[in-house]
């Protein structure tokens, strides 16, 4: 290894207190005596909390948060993980225009597809509805998703799945005992985006979510314009809690011998 | 015949053949090796045997019933792959065991039989450990072991030792043999190295651009070869540019050097006209002038010493073409560097190769 100054390491120190700051913020006001948002908390206590645990405006749309992120992601990964496949293992015309349009929701402004979904999903009844969010969503979080699992199929051995073939494994077998898990850390990563891009997301489900399918990020949203309520920075911090956990399991799994050094 | 390969013939692009054409029957329990560079289909024909590809026409028939059409789940043949192709995700025992599971052999014959082969390619203490942290030799012998557990008809090796380094690769080479001999499998060897091809196998195919150059037992086809293009793929070769006249048998006219004598069946070359003379150079000796007897002899001009220690290579020319000597270590004391020496041959070690008219790439 080249030694290096000290640079990158404070560079480094730098980056992450930067993206930490608000936590450092946002989770004491949390715990705050407080009736609106205030910095440093005069006192501390667990009110919010409870008051959190006990409003069903709010637990309705962390409910409703769920839901659709889990449709999200299943749908994501119904689409993603064939089209991937499809994508990597062969060759066909329009290869390149197929790339391009997957990656539109990534450069299409969020409020401009929002528009866009409004409209065609109003036409088929579905706003107001987590079917509809689930499925505007979804077409959100395809890009990052196909990219990941590309990714982590471009990796991938053919050699194994010929060892498995030759061992006796028909096309199926194959992909399920030797495919499916030596690309499941790729699929899990794929999953996580995909869960979290619906569960962080506002604007769409601010047009599409309506009052029936409303999300916590549209929760947040409108609670912050009309009441100012410290609630809020409980459930920020029960997001990032979650969030965090989501980004750390897999890492703690990955530890164990998936990958061939 | 026991596996045999017919008018076999594989373009990936419609233009080019990458297998122009194999026939070749293999004996049950017979070691092959198809050697040749990269590029010459020996490993697109091992992909055909083993049902990965499929040829554009011709026949693949084992012990009698035709392959070619099946798929390589209901072929009972074994691969193993030069980067071992281990599942990582599960132990050695586990990757031994999953031809086993997909036959739905029983519970308890899969314990017996995986450890049968563990034990086999000396992996016993390692059944609990995932590919990953094992070394490549270790890899590659569970590899074997997974080829070989469900007692296939044939097991192919697609360059099985390319990754290993060359003190392993030996000793992989002596254990390769040991197991086969000790299962008595048909065995059929894809490499571009021909000292694996020639310690292990009973018998060489030499692949040259789509085609089947000589087949043969290694020695047959190190003292014999068919062509220069085989003489020179396999070990260190002279050779001699030279003329065959009908009109003195047992005499050949070396180009720039003069006449040599030639005898026995050392020849492979067409009866008359330009052909080339190939004589190895550990078959050529130091020869005190005049005392040559029976021997061809020419004078050559040493431009290089190699010393290996066991053995001296010297490089040099004869007339303006260039030679090589190679003489065990404790007879080099004559020779310098810009020394000038007479070189001999016993006529019954020449052999004669047809000219070929195309240079090589």
């Amino acid at each position: 290894m080249p030694t290096v100054g000290p640079l990158p390491l404070i560079l480094a120190i730098v980056v992450a207190v930067f993206l930490a700051a608000p936590l450092f913020v946002v989770v004491p006001m949390s715990f705050s005596t407080a009736i609106s948002f205030e910095f440093p908390p005069p006192g501390y206590w667990l009110g919010y909390y409870r008051a959190f645990a006990a409003d069903e405006t709010w637990l309705i749309p962390t409910a409703n948060s769920f839901v659709i992120a889990l449709g999200t992601m299943a749908a994501t990964m119904l689409l993603v993980i064939p089209a991937a496949f499809g994508f990597v293992r062969y060759r066909f015309t329009g290869k390149g225009v197929v790339n391009q349009l997957l990656m539109l929701p990534l450069i299409v402004p969020h409020l401009v597809s929002a528009l866009g979904y409004y409209g065609f999903l109003a036409r088929l009844q579905l706003t107001g509805t987590h079917l509809g969010v689930i499925i505007a969503h979804t077409v959100l979080s395809v890009p990052v998703a196909f990219l990941v699992i590309c990714a982590a199929l471009k990796g991938f051995d053919r050699n194994l799945e010929r060892a498995a073939m030759s061992a006796g494994a028909g096309p199926l077998r194959t992909f399920l005992y030797v495919t499916l898990p030596v690309l499941r850390p790729g699929i899990l990563v794929g999953a996580l985006f995909a869960f979290l891009s619906s569960f962080n997301e506002a604007v769409v489900a601010i047009f599409i979510g309506g009052r029936d399918a409303a999300t916590l990020p549209k929760k947040m949203f409108e609670s912050i314009r009309l009441e100012s309520d410290p609630i809020i920075a409980v459930v920020s911090t029960l997001l990032t809690g979650a969030v965090l956990l989501g980004v750390l399991i897999p890492l703690f799994f990955r530890r164990r011998p998936f990958h061939a050094a | 015949m026991y596996l045999s390969l017919r008018n076999l013939v594989k373009s990936y692009d419609g233009a080019v053949n990458a297998v122009d054409g194999i026939n070749l029957d293999i004996k049950r329990g017979e070691f092959v090796t198809l050697l040749g560079p990269s590029g010459s289909g020996k490993t697109t024909t091992l992909m055909m045997i083993a049902g990965f590809e499929v040829p554009n026409s011709g026949e693949i028939a084992l012990d009698g019933k035709d392959l070619a059409r099946s798929k390589p789940y209901q072929r009972n043949i074994g691969v193993v792959f030069q980067n071992y192709a281990l599942f990582p995700h599960m132990t050695a025992a586990r990757n031994v065991a999953f031809p086993l599971k997909m036959r739905q052999v029983a519970a308890v014959d899969v314990k017996r039989r995986v450890d049968a082969a563990l034990k086999l390619v000396g992996l016993e203490k390692f059944a609990e450990q995932h590919p990953r942290q094992l070394s490549g030799g270790q890899q590659q012998r569970v590899a074997l072991a997974r080829g070989l557990v469900f007692d296939p008809d044939v097991l192919l090796l697609d360059e099985p030792l390319g990754a290993l380094d060359r003190n392993l690769r030996e000793q992989m080479q002596v254990e390769i043999k040991r197991i086969q001999r000790e299962v008595g499998v048909t065995l059929v060897y894809v490499t571009h190295d021909q000292t694996e091809a020639m310690t292990m196998s009973d018998r060489i195919a030499v692949f040259r651009n789509g085609k089947l150059e000589q087949v043969g037992p290694p020695l047959e086809i190190y003292r014999r070869p068919a062509s220069r293009f085989v003489g020179e793929f396999i070990g260190d070769s002279n050779f001699f540019m030279a003329r065959v006249d009908p009109a003195r048998p047992g005499w050949i006219e070396l180009d720039g050097i003069g006449p040599a004598r030639v005898a026995g069946a050392g020849t492979a070359a067409p009866a008359t006209g330009a052909v080339d003379l190939l004589v190895r150079p550990e078959r050529m000796r130091l020869v005190v002038p005049g005392q040559a007897d029976g021997l061809n002899t020419v004078e050559m001009r040493v431009t290089t010493l190699v010393n290996y220690g066991d053995s001296l290579l010297a490089i040099g020319t004869a007339g303006d073409r260039p030679l090589r000597l190679r003489i065990a270590g404790a007879t080099a004391d004559a020779l310098q560097e810009g020394a000038r020496v007479t070189v001999g041959w016993d006529p019954r070690d020449g052999h004669i190769v047809p000219r070929e008219s195309l240079p090589r790439a």
